[in-house]
């Protein structure tokens, strides 16, 4: 047999327990005793009993601040809670995350079991939302024409958007007929070709709420064509009108506000389209100047003037570049003759002469060869220095 | 002639005048008729706009169904 610690056994117990499906995320109804608001902690302890037996009950600071009401010893309501277990005191407690107080806790239940039926029917989707018109031209108000929130509505819309068209449709929002009313004025308004449609009631959180948490009404939202705001004029509560709606207001003032754009918006866009005119326009005039000015500097360009004045630029650049070649030829022919001449002196035969050379003339031939001569010829020699002349006595 | 329009109509028109001005690519006597259009667009706009009275229509049929129903 294994010898175990306290400890081992209440933790075992509390996973025991905490696994339980059916000890978690459960509603226990019964009356509340030994109320205690923990001062250090915050927390509520109490019990919870019925006619034979009671249980422990903790609601942590986090999860009791949203309540509505101050739980008391004696009241019966019903508990949002788990089964758990306190492993270092060893005992089991209702964790409780919400308090129903009874009466209002029935209807609290069946409300809330609608509301998951319709969201699992995809009422209150978000992807089922319809957006608002910008710009609505007719708006439809389905509410009770005899009641502040039809003259909240006028007011606003009044002094917002006044080039609006108000599709009032008086619906009782109070009472026994009230689902049906509201049901047929969105009908109506749905059908009379509205952009958008505000339907609820005024304020006063005393006013019953309960004709927008029927079933008929959330569906008669649903299945509007048009645009729907809710305007149910309570802060906290969501009705059901609210979650079957493409939009959600506080107040049916609110509601108007939201449904229509400001006029002194409007103003501002129409000024900011002038101005853009205004701007545009003037790009498009300063575009076709700029053009023009380019043509017409290209054509002054083609002008007769301007080619004569070009023709003669043109004339003169020849003009010197003729020159300037003419006198380059010159000066080259100049040293070339100079070199010729250069050349030709120390080609001279008279320089040859001078080393002592002699040149012999056949008449006016110079003789190269001694074929050219016979004895007895007469030639003329020429030296550096004068002449003589001579005749062949021999040839070899 | 111009009350025939509405209010949104001409908005719209007025956008879409200055959507096409600021295209660019259009000739000078096209972007001048754009910019008259445009600018009497705007005036008619706003005269609208100030000139604008909310009209309601009351539907009273369906205030007391118990009534006419059931």
């Amino acid at each position: 047999m294994p010898l175990l610690t306290v400890s081992q056994i209440n933790r075992y117990l509390a996973s025991k327990i905490g696994g339980d499906k059916i000890l978690q995320n459960i509603l226990v109804k019964g009356e509340i005793s030994n109320f205690v608001h923990h001062i250090r902690t915050g927390h509520f302890y109490f019990s919870v009993k019925d006619e034979v037996s009671s249980m422990k009950a903790v609601m942590f600071k986090t999860a009791h601040h949203n309540l509505k009401f101050m739980p008391e010893d004696g009241m019966s309501a019903v508990f949002s809670c788990d089964v758990k277990v306190y492993e270092t005191g060893g005992y089991y407690q209702l964790v409780v995350k919400d308090i129903i107080p009874e009466g209002a806790g029935k209807q609290s239940v069946a409300l809330d079991q609608l509301k998951k039926k319709l969201a699992a029917e995809g009422l209150f989707d978000q992807s089922a939302k319809q957006s608002l018109p910008h710009m609505p031209k007719k708006i439809g108000a389905v509410t009770s024409l005899t009641g502040a929130a039809i003259q909240d509505i006028i007011r606003v819309l009044s002094r917002r958007y006044p080039i609006c068209e108000l599709y009032a449709v008086d619906a009782q929002v109070q009472g026994e007929s009230a689902p049906d009313s509201i049901c047929r004025g969105l009908m109506c308004a749905d059908n009379a070709g509205c952009d958008v449609i505000i339907v609820g009631r005024g304020g006063g959180s005393a006013e019953d709420l309960s004709a927008f948490n029927t079933e008929k009404v959330a569906r008669a939202i649903y299945a509007c064509k048009t645009p729907v705001i809710s305007a149910v004029g309570h802060e906290v509560d969501f009705t059901l009108a609210d979650l079957a709606a493409d939009m959600r207001a506080p107040t049916p003032s609110a509601a108007a506000e939201q449904a229509v754009p400001d006029i002194r918006t409007i103003m501002e866009q129409i000024d900011a389209l002038e101005k853009s005119c205004h701007r545009e326009a003037e790009k498009c005039i300063s575009k076709a100047e700029d053009s023009l000015k380019a043509l017409s500097s290209a054509l002054s360009a083609q002008s007769p003037e301007n080619r004569l004045k070009l023709m003669q630029q043109q004339l003169s650049t020849l003009e010197s570049r003729n020159s300037s070649a003419f006198e380059a030829i010159l000066s080259r022919l100049d040293s070339r003759l100079n070199e010729n001449i250069a050349r030709l002196d120390s080609l001279s035969p008279l320089k040859v002469l001078e080393r002592g050379y002699s040149l012999v003339y056949s008449g006016e031939k110079l003789v190269r060869s001694k074929n050219e001569l016979a004895v007895g010829d007469s030639v003329q020699l020429r030296f550096h220095e004068g002449g003589a002349s001579a005749e062949i006595k021999e040839v070899w | 002639m111009e009350e025939k329009i509405t209010f949104e109509e001409n908005m719209k028109k007025l956008s879409a005048v200055v959507a096409e001005l600021s295209k660019g690519e259009i000739p000078l006597e096209k972007a001048v008729e754009l910019y008259g259009e445009g600018v009497r667009l705007a005036a008619v706009c706003k005269k609208q706009l100030s000139e604008a009275q909310i009209k309601i229509t009351e539907d009273g049929g369906f205030a007391a169904p118990e009534n006419n129903y059931d």
